[in-house]
C-alpha cells in the first residue's frame, strides 16, 4: 500500500514538473519548433532564450510596453520600429547636426521631377537583394504601390492618394494604379494628379516601405505576422516574435550598405513601465524609451547624465475648441482661452520642461517651423477682459474630454488646465469617454475640448496643416469644425506650388491667418525625446521625427 | 463551496424555543427580541474575546467618521492644484507629502476614503440585496424556480470574477457608477448560494410551520422569519465581501477601467502614484496602505464575528 | 523545508486514495452527474459573454480601424467577419466552431485565436502551479500555528501576514516584491518567465493573495477537530503536543483544504491578470488584457471562455475531491 502511494506521489510531482516543463515551447504563428527552458536569465543582457532557432547572445536588449499588431506596415499607423529596421524605403530623410534635413537616396539612386511637378522617374539601386535572395527591381515598386492601395485592412492609402489614379484603385473602378509604372527593371516612374511638393518626403514615410512582389503575395495574409516569410531589404531580418514576449531581429549580412555592426536586437514586450525601469538598471536592458516612463526622465537624467540620447519629438501638442459648440463660435473666447492656459507651467510640471512652448502649427524641427512669428502669452486678466468683451464675463461652462486610454500625463494636463481656466473665470469639466466612444464622437465632430499630439509622419507642414485644416471633412473629424471655407481650399491648394519658397511663404500666412488672427487651436508644446542607453550601446540616435520607433542600423556595442 | 461551509451550516439552533406564540405578532416580537438580544450579547463577547476584532472595528469607524467629515477632517483642499509644490516630500505643511500636481496627499486619501468605502459598499450591498432576495426564492420555493436561479448563479460563479468585472467594464465604460453595477453582477451569487441553503433548512423549522400554519403569507415569512435568522451570516459576508470589492476596484483602475480622475479612489491614487516608486515612495505607498489597513480591518472583523456569531465555531 | 513539504504532500495522496478506495462507482456516478450539470452552466456563460460583448458601444470594426479607413472598406471587413449576421446566427456559429475547439481569428493579429490561447496557457498554468504551492506553504504554515496558539499573539500575527497578501492590492505586492528582491537585492530577475528562478517572485505575487483564505480555513478547520473526542483521547494518551496536531489533527482538517486547490484556481486566474503584466509573463492573463486594450473581441471572447472551462473544470474535481474526501457526503447523495 505505501509502496503504490509513493508511486501515485511520484507520478503526480512528475506530472506537475512536465506541466512547467511545457511553459517553454512556444508556437509564434509558424508553430515553431520549442525550446528547452534555459536557467539563468538576468545575470547579464542579451541570451535570454531563442524561439526561433536564433540564438540571441550578445543581442541588443530593447523593450515595448505594448506588443505590436503586425510588421506589415501598410496596416498599422504606429508600430513602425519593426518595419524600419527590416524594410528599406525609396528615399530616406537624413537630419544634420544642425537640425536640417534633406532627402538622401535609398532604393532609388536618384530621380527626376518633370517641371510642371507632375512626374516623377526614379532610377533605382542595382544588385539590392530582400533577405530571402530575390532580387530588388522595379516590379516590387509598383506591386507595394498598388497594394498599399488595395490590401484588406491598409490603413496608409493617404500617403499616396496624390498619385494618378489612385481614389479609382481604392474605390475598385480600375485594377491598377495608373499612375505608377515600371520603365525597365531599375526605372519606375510616378505621376501626380496635381503637383505635391511633398510628395519626396512623403516616400520616407514608414508606410512607403519597399515590399518583395514575390514572397509578399507568396505569404498572403501571413505577411507581417510569420516572421519568417517577412521579409525586406533592411538591415535585419526579423527572426522570432513570441506574442506578448519579445520580438527578434538578427542582422542581415548581406545588407546593401553593409552589415550593421549589432548581431541583432532583442524587443522584450514590458507593459509595466516600472518594471522596465528596474530591468534597465539592473542591466537587463540597453535601450529604453524614457517617453513611456516620463516620470522617470529626471531621475534618469540625474542618475545616468551620461547615457541619455536626446531629440527633437517633431510633433505638435494642441488643444481645441470645437466650432460647433457654444461659446466657441466666437473668435474673442478663443483667444480668451489661447491666453487662458500656462503652457510652459505645464510643460515644466509634466515634462520638466524639456521641450518647447509652440505658437503655431508646425513644431520645431519640422520644414517651415516659424520662430519669428507671432506668440501667444500666457495672460489670464487680459483673457478675462476679453471675455467680458465677448459678453462672458460671468464665465461659462465647457466640457474637456478625456480619453481614458490616453497616457496619465495627458489626463494630468487636463486636470491642470481645468483649474487654469477655472483662474480666467472658465468652468471646465473633465468628461471621461471610453477609446472607442472618445473615437467616435470625435470623427462625427462631437467631441468637446481635448488634448493631443501629432507626430510628423514626414517632414513637411503639409503632413500637418492639411491633416487639421484641409478640408471640412478633415476638420470635422478632428472635432474642431473650423468654418472658413476659402482658408481651407487654400490649404489645400497649397500642396500643389511647386516653387518651394512661395509654398513655404504661403504654409506661413495660413498658419498666422489659422491661430493668431482666427485662434483656431490652442498650440501648446513640442517635446523633447529622450533615451537611455546602457553604458555599452554606441552610436544610437533617435529617428528624426522623434516617434517612438529605432533605427538599429548604426547602433554598436562596446565590449 | 466548501469554503462557505461554516456559514452554510448557518444559525439553527438561535431560534430553538421562539416559535411557540400563537399569532404571528407575537412571533415577530419573539424572534425580534431574541435576535437583537443575542446579537448584542455575542458582539459583547466579541469585543471581551477578541481584542483584535474590536480594535478593528473601531478604526473602521474612524476611518468612517474621517471619509464622512472629510472637508473638516482634511488639513487641505483635496482638489488645489500647486503646480510649484509638486512631488514634496512629506513635511508639516503636508504630512504625507504632495502629488504630481501639488495636491496634499493626506487630503486626498482622506477624500478618497469617500470613494473606496463608496465602491466598497454600494456594490456590495447591492449584490447581497440581489443574492438574499433570489437565495431566499430559490430556498423557499424550490423546484424550477430554485432550479433556474441556481442555474444562474453557477454560470455566474463559473466566471473568473476580475475578468467578468473587465468586460463589464470594457462594454460600458469606466465610471463609478459602472464600477458599481460591474462588482454587482460579479458578487451576487455567492450570497444567493448561502442564504439558500439556510433557508433550505430553515424552513423545514416548526416556527416556520408554525406561521405556515395560522396562514401567514410566504413574503412574511421570507422576509421577517427566515431572513432575520440568516442575518449572522449575511453580516459576516458583508465584512468579507466589502475588502473584496475594494481590491477589485484597485485591479481596474491598474488597467485603466475602473475610477477616472479627478475622482480618486485609493486604488487609482496607487496606480497613479507607483510611478513615482523609485522617489516619491509615499505616493503609492500611502494609498495602499490606507487600502491595506481598511481590507485586513475588515478581514479581522469579519474572522471575529464569524467566531461568535456562527455556533458552528461558537461551541469551541 | 522540502521533505516536511513532500512528506505532507504524501501524506495526503495517501488519504486521498484510502477514501477512493471502493467508492469508484459512487464517484464515477458523481463525475457523470457533474460534467452533465456543467454543459447548460457553460452554454450560458458563452450567451452571457456573447450578448455583453455585443451591446459595446460602437462598431468593433469602426473602433478597430481606428480613423483611416473609408466606410466601404469597413463594410467590406464587416461582411467578411460575419458582423452583419443576426446576433443569434453569430452565436450558434461561435458555440459550433468552438465545440470544435475553434475560437474564431483575432480581429488584430489575423490569427486563430485558440492557437494563441494554447501558447500563452503552458505560462500561465506553471505560473499558478508555483503561486499554488506558495500559497499552501505560507497559508498553511500561518493557518497551523495560529491555531495551535489560537487567539494568542502569534496567532494573530501568522494570520495578519497571511492576509497582508490579500490586502494589498496585487500590482503593489508584485511591484514591491520585484523593487526589494530583484532590484534591491539582485536576487532575481527583474522580469522574466523562463526559469524557474524568474517565476519565483511572481508566484509569490500571486500565491501569497491566495495564502490567506487557505490560512483562515486550515486555522478554523484545526481549532474545530482539536476539539474533537479522538485528539483529546490522543492528548490524554500522554502523546506528545506537536505530534498530536500534526499525525491526527492536521490530517482531518486538511481534507476540505485540499478541495480548495481546486477553487483557488479562479482567484488565481484572476490574480495572473496583474501579475503577468507586471512581471511580463506571456500568459492568459495578459491576453484578456491586449482583448481590451485592442478591442479584440474574439480574443477576449475566446480567453474568457476558455478561463471559465477551466474554473468550471476545477469547481468539478473540488467537488470530486470533496465527495471522496469526507465520509458526511458519502452517504448523503
Amino acid at each position: 500500500m505505501k509502496r503504490r502511494m509513493g508511486l501515485v506521489l511520484a507520478g503526480t510531482l512528475a506530472f506537475s514538473l512536465a506541466l512547467s516543463g511545457c511553459g517553454g515551447s512556444k508556437g509564434d504563428g509558424t508553430g515553431s519548433e520549442s525550446s528547452a527552458v534555459q536557467a539563468g536569465t538576468g545575470e547579464t543582457t542579451g541570451a535570454s532564450q531563442a524561439d526561433s532557432g536564433v540564438d540571441t547572445a550578445g543581442f541588443m536588449m530593447d523593450v515595448l510596453n505594448a506588443d505590436i499588431q503586425t510588421a506589415d506596415v501598410q496596416k498599422t499607423s504606429k508600430d513602425y520600429t519593426v518595419p524600419t529596421n527590416i524594410y528599406d524605403r525609396l528615399v530616406e530623410i537624413e537630419v544634420d547636426d544642425q537640425g536640417t534635413s534633406k532627402i538622401v537616396p535609398s532604393l532609388a539612386e536618384d530621380w527626376d521631377i518633370s517641371g510642371d511637378g507632375l512626374e516623377y522617374t526614379f532610377h533605382l539601386r542595382q544588385g539590392v537583394k530582400f533577405q530571402n535572395g530575390n532580387d530588388f527591381t522595379a516590379e516590387d515598386v509598383v506591386y507595394t504601390f498598388n497594394r498599399l492601395l488595395t490590401v484588406q485592412g491598409g490603413v496608409n492609402t493617404e500617403l499616396l492618394d496624390q498619385v494618378k489614379g489612385a481614389a479609382e484603385l481604392i474605390e475598385g473602378s480600375a485594377d491598377t494604379l495608373e499612375g505608377v509604372e515600371a520603365v525597365d527593371d531599375y526605372t519606375v516612374k510616378v505621376t501626380l494628379k496635381e503637383p505635391f511638393a511633398a510628395f519626396l518626403s512623403c516616400l520616407t514615410a514608414p508606410g512607403l516601405s519597399i515590399y518583395d512582389s514575390e514572397a509578399t503575395e507568396a505569404a498572403g495574409d501571413q505577411f507581417g505576422m510569420d516572421p519568417a516569410v517577412t521579409v525586406g531589404t533592411g538591415p535585419f531580418k526579423f527572426a522570432g516574435w513570441t506574442f506578448n514576449d519579445q520580438l527578434v531581429l538578427e542582422k542581415n549580412e548581406d545588407y546593401w550598405k553593409g552589415a550593421p555592426e549589432l548581431p541583432g536586437v532583442v524587443i522584450k514586450i514590458i507593459p509595466d513601465t516600472e518594471t522596465q525601469t528596474m530591468m534597465f538598471e539592473s542591466g537587463e536592458l540597453d535601450l529604453i524609451d524614457l517617453d513611456f516612463v516620463t516620470d522617470a526622465a529626471d531621475r534618469f537624467l540625474e542618475t545616468y547624465p551620461d547615457q541619455i540620447v536626446q531629440g527633437p519629438r517633431v510633433g505638435i501638442t494642441y488643444f481645441t475648441m470645437n466650432f460647433n459648440i457654444e461659446p466657441f463660435q466666437d473668435v474673442k473666447v478663443r483667444q480668451a482661452v489661447q491666453m487662458a492656459i500656462d503652457r510652459q507651467a505645464i510643460l515644466d510640471a509634466l515634462y520638466g520642461g524639456r521641450g518647447q512652448v509652440e505658437h503655431g502649427i508646425y513644431p520645431f524641427g519640422l520644414i517651415g517651423f516659424n520662430d519669428g512669428k507671432n506668440k501667444i502669452s500666457y495672460d489670464p486678466e487680459g483673457a478675462k477682459a476679453l471675455l467680458t468683451e465677448a459678453g462672458y464675463g460671468s464665465g461659462f461652462t465647457m466640457e474637456l474630454a478625456a480619453d481614458a486610454s490616453a497616457s496619465d500625463t495627458v489626463t494630468m494636463a487636463l486636470e491642470i488646465i481645468k483649474e487654469q481656466l477655472a483662474e480666467a473665470g472658465i468652468h471646465a469639466e473633465i468628461k471621461n469617454y471610453d477609446e472607442s466612444t472618445w473615437l467616435e464622437t470625435r470623427k462625427a465632430g462631437e467631441l468637446g475640448s481635448f488634448m493631443s499630439t501629432w507626430t510628423a509622419d514626414f517632414n513637411d507642414p503639409e503632413n500637418f496643416i492639411y491633416t487639421f485644416f484641409g478640408n471640412e471633412e478633415k476638420t470635422r473629424i478632428r472635432s474642431i469644425n473650423y468654418p472658413d471655407t476659402a482658408v481651407m481650399s487654400r490649404v489645400s491648394k497649397a500642396r500643389g506650388i511647386v516653387n518651394e519658397d512661395e509654398r513655404l511663404a504661403e504654409y506661413q500666412a495660413l498658419e498666422e491667418k489659422l491661430i493668431h488672427e482666427d485662434a483656431a487651436w490652442v498650440p501648446m508644446y513640442s517635446r523633447m525625446h529622450l533615451w537611455a542607453v546602457s553604458k555599452r550601446v554606441q552610436n544610437f540616435k533617435p529617428v528624426w521625427s522623434g516617434v517612438s520607433d529605432r533605427m538599429y542600423y548604426g547602433v554598436s556595442l562596446s565590449e | 463551496m466548501k469554503e462557505d461551509k461554516n456559514q452554510v451550516v448557518g444559525s439553527e439552533n438561535m431560534n430553538g424555543g421562539q416559535a411557540r406564540g400563537k399569532n404571528h405578532e407575537d412571533l415577530d416580537f419573539l424572534a425580534q427580541m431574541g435576535e437583537s438580544d443575542s446579537l448584542a450579547d455575542k458582539l459583547k463577547i466579541l469585543a471581551r474575546q477578541n481584542k483584535l476584532a474590536a480594535f478593528s472595528a473601531v478604526i473602521l469607524i474612524l476611518i468612517f467618521l474621517a471619509a464622512v467629515f472629510a472637508p473638516v477632517v482634511a488639513p487641505c483642499d483635496h482638489l488645489a492644484q500647486s503646480l510649484t509644490d509638486r512631488l514634496q516630500d512629506p513635511s508639516a505643511a503636508h504630512l504625507l507629502g504632495t502629488d504630481e500636481l501639488g495636491r496634499d496627499v493626506l487630503s486626498r486619501i482622506i477624500f478618497g476614503a469617500r470613494i473606496s468605502l463608496t465602491i466598497g459598499l454600494v456594490p456590495t450591498l447591492i449584490s447581497m440585496a440581489i443574492g438574499t432576495v433570489l437565495g431566499l426564492c430559490a430556498g423557499f420555493y424550490g423546484g424550477k424556480t430554485d432550479f433556474i436561479i441556481m442555474r444562474l448563479a453557477d454560470v455566474m460563479l463559473a466566471f473568473p470574477s476580475l475578468l467578468l468585472a473587465m468586460v463589464v467594464m470594457y462594454t460600458m465604460g469606466g465610471g463609478l457608477i459602472n464600477i458599481f453595477i460591474a462588482l454587482s453582477l460579479v458578487n451576487w451569487a455567492g450570497t444567493a448560494r448561502i442564504v439558500r441553503a439556510q433557508t433550505l433548512s430553515l424552513k423545514e423549522k416548526e416556527f416556520v410551520e408554525a406561521a405556515k400554519s395560522i396562514g401567514v403569507k410566504k413574503w412574511t415569512i421570507m422576509f421577517r422569519h427566515i431572513l432575520p435568522n440568516c442575518l449572522p451570516s449575511l453580516i459576516v459576508l458583508f465584512t468579507l465581501n466589502i475588502p473584496s470589492a475594494i481590491l477589485s476596484e484597485a485591479s481596474l483602475s491598474f488597467l485603466g477601467i475602473g475610477a477616472q480622475p479627478p475622482s480618486a479612489s485609493w486604488g487609482l491614487m496607487a496606480v497613479r502614484g507607483k510611478k513615482y516608486l523609485f522617489s516619491e515612495p509615499w505616493l503609492s505607498i500611502a494609498p495602499s496602505a490606507a487600502i491595506m489597513i481598511v481590507v485586513m480591518a475588515f478581514n479581522f472583523l469579519g474572522d471575529g464575528l464569524r467566531d461568535v456569531l456562527d455556533p458552528y465555531l461558537k461551541e469551541q | 523545508m522540502e521533505k516536511s513539504v513532500l512528506r505532507l504532500f504524501y501524506q495526503i495522496v495517501c488519504l486521498l486514495w484510502k477514501n477512493a478506495e471502493g467508492r469508484l462507482f459512487f464517484v464515477l456516478n458523481r463525475v457523470l452527474k457533474r460534467i452533465v450539470i456543467s454543459v447548460p452552466v457553460l452554454i450560458g456563460v458563452v450567451l452571457a459573454i456573447f450578448i455583453m460583448l455585443r451591446i459595446v458601444p460602437g462598431d468593433p470594426v469602426t473602433t478597430m480601424m481606428g480613423e483611416h479607413v473609408n466606410p466601404a472598406v469597413i463594410e467590406k471587413i464587416s461582411r467578411e467577419m460575419g458582423l452583419d449576421q443576426p446576433v443569434i446566427v453569430q452565436f450558434f456559429k461561435y458555440v459550433f466552431n468552438a465545440l470544435r475547439g475553434d475560437f474564431g481569428t483575432s480581429y488584430r493579429l489575423n490569427r486563430n485565436v485558440t492557437q494563441i490561447i494554447l501558447d500563452a496557457f503552458p505560462n500561465t498554468v506553471r505560473l499558478s502551479l508555483m503561486a499554488a504551492a506558495v500559497a499552501w506553504l505560507i497559508g498553511i504554515v500561518a493557518g497551523v500555528v495560529a491555531a495551535v496558539r489560537q487567539n494568542k499573539l502569534l496567532d494573530r500575527m501568522f494570520m495578519g501576514c497571511a492576509l497582508m497578501g490579500v490586502s494589498m492590492p496585487v500590482f503593489m505586492t508584485a511591484l514591491i516584491l520585484q523593487y526589494v528582491f530583484a532590484f534591491k537585492l539582485k536576487w532575481f530577475p527583474v522580469s522574466g518567465y523562463d526559469s524557474w528562478k524568474a517565476m519565483v517572485l511572481p508566484a509569490i505575487a500571486l500565491g501569497w493573495n491566495s495564502a490567506g483564505s487557505i490560512a483562515r480555513m486550515t486555522r478554523s478547520n484545526l481549532v474545530e477537530i482539536m476539539q474533537n473526542d479522538f485528539i483529546r483521547t490522543a492528548r490524554a494518551k500522554g502523546l506528545m503536543e506537536k505530534g498530536v496536531i500534526l499525525k491526527h489533527a492536521l490530517k482531518n482538517a486538511m481534507l476540505p483544504v485540499v478541495t480548495m486547490m481546486a477553487l483557488q484556481f479562479s482567484s488565481m486566474l484572476s490574480g495572473a491578470v496583474l501579475t503577468e503584466s507586471v512581471f511580463g509573463v506571456p500568459g492568459i492573463g495578459r491576453l484578456a488584457v491586449n482583448g481590451i486594450e485592442t478591442r479584440d473581441m474574439p480574443l477576449l471572447q475566446g480567453t474568457v471562455v476558455f478561463t471559465t472551462i477551466l474554473i468550471i473544470a476545477g469547481n468539478l474535481i473540488a467537488d470530486l475531491l470533496y465527495n471522496v474526501l469526507d465520509p458526511r457526503i458519502r452517504e448523503g447523495a
